[in-house]
């Protein structure tokens, strides 16, 4: 009888481009049997059914780049890795725990080594990592939506008029009505991360994170000079700038004291959560990172914790679809839902698929448009499916990208967090301290 | 004259699009291995068409080119098949729609690359379901599946995929297209559908296949007996069935691969100190399923079970089974590489053949995973391991040779559902004899009479008296 024996040993085989991150990433390929699971839980592989831009497949030209059987300026890689989303949607469905968001990032910085980053995504990164450019980009967001230009351009043509649909996407559907929250503080010391976009466009939902956190007994102690998290960066593999950016949120938050961290973007929380990962190899920070990354929580994992309390009745129809760095990279997924089951009379009709992505993934909505397109039109049609008149949901990029492809489709269905509607039920009646 | 590789790219471009054929070297490395990534074969071009036409289209010039090619679905076979050893890769997962369901007769007519568990989702608000439930459902494809003869742990009450498939339409690899069976049952001659039902793509392609659908039962109960031994689990197991029990379903997994589960995002509530745990469904009509559990009980009890618990709920039921589907995957956390295995024996030699596995596993040195339908007697001991190191390869080389051995000369057989494809070609002369191995040369020989339908897979080509002599078209 001769050999049954796969005659694989392929990580035998000496590493082609030894000391780059993607080098370093190499046992976590390893942990990848092959088992296709992850296939059919990748938006870019339904999208376009080419196993080279699913996550197995991805997996493999990484492997090929350590291997040295594809070079590091191979055009066919990089358009793969490019075209992932990074919504890491095949982790939560991987039963071998291979560590894909890692792995990308990894990927992405060896990659970048060789080819520098599109022009778009290279004016995107520069504005988001210089506190200045970034406030003076978002101050013209503001001023172009106060004066209604999104609504006159959102129908242009292609990337110009989507970018538009987006920033009118930012508008809100509810009024906010302030109420001094009643809460007792029992339940430690919190600091709200305000980050960019979300102060530079949703700055009313900020400010009803704090207040329905205030009612729910959180006491509210504030962090100065913490801002953008360093994600978009780190997901383009542009290391340098996310540590950059993690060290000053680091220090920002220790300064302020608080015993833990809310974030109310999912993308910012989920890369909060991994600054020890981020900066594991500096040995000033390696500590420090880790303690703050572990104090870091979801808005919605701090409420839940604490019930949350019930407010006065909303009767609105509404449905949930669930951010990515949420559910699969946060791994939570029923928390929200308890958030929104606080109100009463609200009317939660689930929502199809709504652990799929949906196509905004960061600024790849900007630099992969039309597999983004691609990505978010089933969406959209489950989304009218519902019939609901709002979609929840908790992360700054899937409101615009969702908000901008429903007002593109016509769709009178609009988006807003979760929170903005904890809120609005606690305007409607605020609980009462004790329980 | 042949045409040249660059003229077959503008051709089949002209019939697919640009995008749907792939050629660089970069681009085919993910096609070049299935669910057993220790092989690696490189096609010479990927080809992916986008609709029925198409196919028949892509089929038809290749048969005039007399080239060879390799259907694939969702490329989770586990022995090699799906394999193009620089030949054209044929891709049918985009082939995806149902295309009607008759919920009357309980028909379903579906493309090849409709993914198993999407049919079954499709057809579930009207309370029924595909029965074949291969541990791959959430990916492989119904294609996959029929060329397979896949099964799972529930066919071992409802039969294996052969048992579900009433008609298929097929291209043969002249470009003809037959009908296989019939909808309505009736077959006037030979059974060629079952013929072609686990031909492993060597018959040719499948463009459609009629499927039966299966009423959900009324009730169904999902238990879990926990044993500290893998022989009074095994005993248990032929206990069962000597009560005359037909469960639905019945499934061992081991202790290493109750702690791979445990640890992954499948994690289920599985005792992780158990030595053994067997998962066990029932199902059926309501009146009496709950007697059918006390009983079920009392035998896992006698056998030496700790605790037998009922899943309370579906969502509990779910949680058990995601486990068990998703164990072979959890075990890429174990070690790097992993060989896995495929036998059947009868179910009465289940103690002592797992007996042996265990000496043989102890004697290399070796961990062996099992998990596998044990009411149906088809064993799947997996071993993870290092590849990088020549010794352990070598023991977990020893080890595989002395399992097969071992189940053969139980009376078994060398694969259970994973195929034969190019992992288990050598085994192909230790079960059959060359007159055996002659006639399936000259069954597939009326299918595919130039071998270009998945050359050199399934059968050895030095069994085929006809072909030993010519080479393998390219
Ligand atoms: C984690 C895991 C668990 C598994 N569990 C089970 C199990 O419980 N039971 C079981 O039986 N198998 C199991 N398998 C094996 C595998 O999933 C099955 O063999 C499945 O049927 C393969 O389907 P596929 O679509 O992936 O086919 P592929 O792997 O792509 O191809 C398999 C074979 O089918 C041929 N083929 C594909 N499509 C067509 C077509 N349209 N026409 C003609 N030939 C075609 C190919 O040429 C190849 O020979 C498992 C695999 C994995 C990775
Ligand atoms: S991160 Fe998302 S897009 Fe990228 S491979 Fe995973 S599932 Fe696919
Ligand atoms: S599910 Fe995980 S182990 Fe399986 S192929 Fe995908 S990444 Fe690899």
């Amino acid at each position: 009888m001769s050999s049954t024996l796969p005659s694989s040993s392929a990580s035998a085989r000496a590493c082609a481009i030894p000391g780059t991150p993607l080098a370093q990433a190499m046992p976590g390929l390893d942990s990848c049997v092959h088992c296709g699971f992850c296939l059919q839980a990748c938006p870019t592989y339904l999208a376009l059914h080419d196993e080279n831009d699913s996550p197995r497949g991805r997996l493999v030209l990484m492997r090929a780049l350590v291997e040295g059987d594809v070079s590091l300026d191979d055009p066919d890689v990089h358009a793969h890795i490019d075209r992932c989303l990074g919504c890491r949607g095949c982790e939560t469905a991987c039963p071998s725990g291979v560590p894909y968001g890692q792995l990308l990032e990894a990927t992405r910085a060896t990659l970048a080594m060789r080819r520098p980053l599109p022009l778009i995504a290279r004016l995107i990164l520069g504005t988001f990592a210089r506190p200045w450019a970034l406030g003076a980009a978002l101050a013209l967001a503001r001023l172009a939506r106060a004066l209604g230009l999104p609504r006159l351009l959102a129908a242009l043509p292609g990337r110009l008029g989507f970018a538009f649909a987006m920033l009118r996407a930012t508008e809100r559907p509810l009024g906010e009505a302030p109420y001094t929250p009643t809460g007792d503080g029992s339940r430690g010391t919190v600091a709200v991360l305000h980050g960019c976009v979300m102060q530079g466009l949703f700055a009313a939902t900020n400010r009803a994170t704090e207040r329905v956190l205030g009612v729910n007994d959180y006491r509210l102690v504030v962090a100065t000079d913490e801002g953008c998290c360093g994600a978009l960066h780190a997901h383009a593999g542009d290391v340098d700038a996310a540590r950059r950016l993690a060290r000053r949120n680091i220090a920002a938050f220790e300064q302020s004291g608080a015993d833990l961290v809310a974030v109310n973007a999912s993308g910012c929380g989920a890369m909060m959560k991994e600054y020890g990962h981020l900066l594991h190899d500096d040995p000033a920070w390696s500590a420090r990172a880790a303690a703050l990354a572990a104090r870091v929580r979801d808005v919605s994992e701090l409420l839940v914790a604490a019930g949350p309390r019930r407010g006065g009745p909303l009767a609105l129809h509404v449905t949930y679809d669930a951010p990515c760095h949420l559910v699969h990279a946060q791994r939570i997924a029923t928390a929200p839902l308890a958030v929104l089951s606080a109100i009463p009379e609200l009317r939660l009709t689930p929502l199809a698929d709504a652990d799929q992505c949906c196509g905004g993934a960061g600024i790849y909505n900007l630099v992969e448009a039309e597999t983004s397109d691609a990505v978010l039109t089933p969406k959209l049609a489950r989304i009218s499916e519902t019939g609901a008149a709002l979609v929840a949901t908790g992360n700054p990029g899937c409101l615009m990208q969702v908000g901008g492809g429903l007002l593109r489709a016509g769709s009178t269905t609009r988006v807003l967090h979760p929170v903005d509607l904890l809120d609005a039920s606690y305007a409607a009646r605020v609980p009462n301290a004790d329980p | 004259m042949a045409m040249t590789r660059d003229a077959l790219v503008q051709a089949l471009a002209a019939i697919v699009g640009v995008r749907q054929v792939l050629q660089r070297p970069s681009e085919l490395l993910v096609y070049a291995s299935d669910g057993l990534p220790g092989y690696r074969k490189q096609p010479s071009l990927a080809v992916f068409p986008r609709s029925r036409d198409e196919v028949v289209a892509v089929v038809r010039l290749l048969a005039r080119e007399r080239m060879a090619f390799v259907p694939r679905g969702a490329g989770t076979g586990l022995s090699g098949g799906a394999l193009a050893d620089g030949v054209v890769l044929l891709g049918l997962n985009r082939l995806t729609r149902v295309l009607s369901i008759d919920a009357e007769n309980r028909l379903a007519v579906v493309e090849p690359g409709v993914v198993n568990v999407h049919l079954t989702r499709a057809v579930a608000p009207l309370g029924l379901h595909y029965a074949p439930d291969p541990s791959s459902q959430a990916a492989c494809t119904i294609g996959g599946n029929v060329a397979e003869n896949a099964g799972g742990p529930h066919c071992l009450k409802y039969g294996v995929t052969l048992n579900h498939v009433v008609a298929l339409t097929v291209i043969l690899p002249d470009g003809e297209i037959v009908t296989l069976g019939s909808s309505d049952g009736e077959v006037d001659g030979y059974d060629l559908l079952g013929a072609f039902v686990g031909s492993e793509g060597c018959f040719g392609v499948a463009l459609d296949a009629t499927v039966r659908l299966t009423r959900n039962p009324q009730a169904v109960r999902t238990l879990l007996a926990d044993f500290t031994s893998l022989d009074a689990a095994a005993c248990a197991t032929s206990a069962i069935i000597a009560a005359g029990i037909v469960p639905a379903a019945l499934e061992m997994m081991d202790q290493p691969t109750i702690r791979a589960v445990e640890a992954s995002i499948y994690a289920a509530g599985y005792p992780v100190d158990a030595a053994a745990v067997l998962l066990i469904e029932i199902d059926g009509l309501q009146a009496g399923i709950d007697e059918d559990v006390v009983r079920l009980q009392a035998i896992c009890l006698e056998g030496g079970a700790r605790e037998v618990r009922v899943a309370r709920d579906e969502q509990e039921r779910t949680r058990l089974w995601q486990g068990r589907k998703k164990a072979f995957g959890a075990m890429g956390r174990v070690s790097s590489h992993l060989v896995v295995q495929d036998a059947v024996i009868p179910r009465t030699r289940l103690p002592d053949v797992l007996r042996s596995i265990a000496a043989i596993g102890e004697r290399e040195g070796l961990t062996v995973c099992n998990v596998f339908h044990a009411g149906d007697g088809n064993l799947h001991p997996n071993i993870p391991y290092n590849a990088n190191d020549p010794d352990e390869s070598a023991r977990v080389h020893r080890a595989m040779q002395a399992i097969m051995q071992t189940c053969v000369d139980a009376g078994g057989s060398v694969t259970g559902e994973h195929g034969i494809g190019l992992d288990k070609l050598d085994y192909m002369s230790l079960i059959f004899s060359p007159e055996s191995l002659d006639a399936m040369c000259r069954l597939r020989a009326v299918f595919d009479p130039d071998q270009r339908a998945n050359p050199g897979k399934v059968v050895p080509i030095h069994a085929c008296r006809e072909w030993s002599q010519t080479a393998v078209l390219r």
